[in-house]
């Protein structure tokens, strides 16, 4: 075992997936609060801090994703998936979707100078917590957090 | 006439005894074998069971899936011995032991699971 081999730092023990999807999951929830609390309040500083949970979410996607896909192609050598781990692959590309969509309209939103924020994002961004919520719960499901040990 | 019947019935009796004590005991050599060589690796529980498994030569180890999440049976020695697709619930996967040795593995979905086939 290498430290510095590329497949050993990504499995070692513990798929570094299961650990980075905790970065997106987090900020784009805590992100949507803040949405929801901007939109109640009429707060443009809690517009603000839901943009900016929003983009670092966004971002985090990223390695996130990547990380996963890697642990499907070289851990399972890219083999047809079924049952749960497609279904969380298919969600999980979903929620990716989403959250980009959702920091999106706000990006879209900041750029025209708008001070109102369209409402349709509310429903998507719920939409989207809840299939986030939905992939976690099969990740979690997948990587045996309610395992023994 | 009475007499015939009833050796008759005597010989029968005694023929179906011998018959069920042959294959009571023909089963019980059978599970006993079993007992003594188990061939098939249970997965369930994020573990296998046994977890190590002493097996003669030649023999097919069949491993099956009782969890309810997949699971993959992989070799850890390079180049690898044997890998599985990836077994959802009930699916089965078998390998033929036909060379001497030490044969870890674990899953590579939950590395954490690990076994290991000891072929002699």
């Amino acid at each position: 075992m290498h430290p510095f081999d590329i497949k050993t730092v990504l499995f070692a023990k513990h798929a570094q997936h299961v650990v980075l999807i905790h970065f997106p999951i987090a900020l784009f929830i805590i992100g949507v609060l803040f949405d929801f609390l901007a939109q109640w309040k009429k707060q443009p500083l809690l517009a603000a801090a839901a943009y900016y949970n929003l983009l670092v979410a966004a971002m985090a996607t990223i390695p996130a994703v990547v990380t996963g896909i890697l642990a499907w192609q070289w851990e399972l050598e890219g083999q047809k998936l079924k049952g749960i781990l497609l279904m969380h692959l298919v969600m999980g590309c979903l929620s990716t979707v989403l959250i980009w969509v959702v920091w999106f309209v706000h990006r879209r939103t900041r750029r025209k100078q708008q001070e109102v924020l369209p409402g349709y994002r509310l429903p998507i961004a719920a939409v989207a917590v809840v299939i986030v919520a939905v992939t976690g719960h099969l990740g979690g499901f997948l990587s045996g957090v309610n395992g023994p040990g | 006439m009475r007499r015939s019947v009833f050796i008759a019935g005597l010989a029968a009796g005694l023929a179906l005894g011998v018959g069920l004590f042959g294959t009571s005991w023909n089963r019980s050599v059978a599970e006993a074998q079993q007992k003594a060589s188990p061939t098939e690796v249970k997965v369930d529980n994020f573990s296998f069971g046994p977890v190590t498994l002493t097996v003669p030569v030649g023999t097919t180890v069949t491993w099956i899936n009782r969890d309810d999440i997949p699971h993959t049976i992989v070799s850890t020695d390079d180049p690898k011995a044997f890998k599985s697709k990836v077994l959802d619930t009930d699916e089965k996967f078998s390998f033929a032991f036909s060379k001497p040795g030490t044969y870890p593995y674990f899953c590579s979905i939950h590395p954490k699971m690990t076994g290991k086939v000891i072929a002699q």
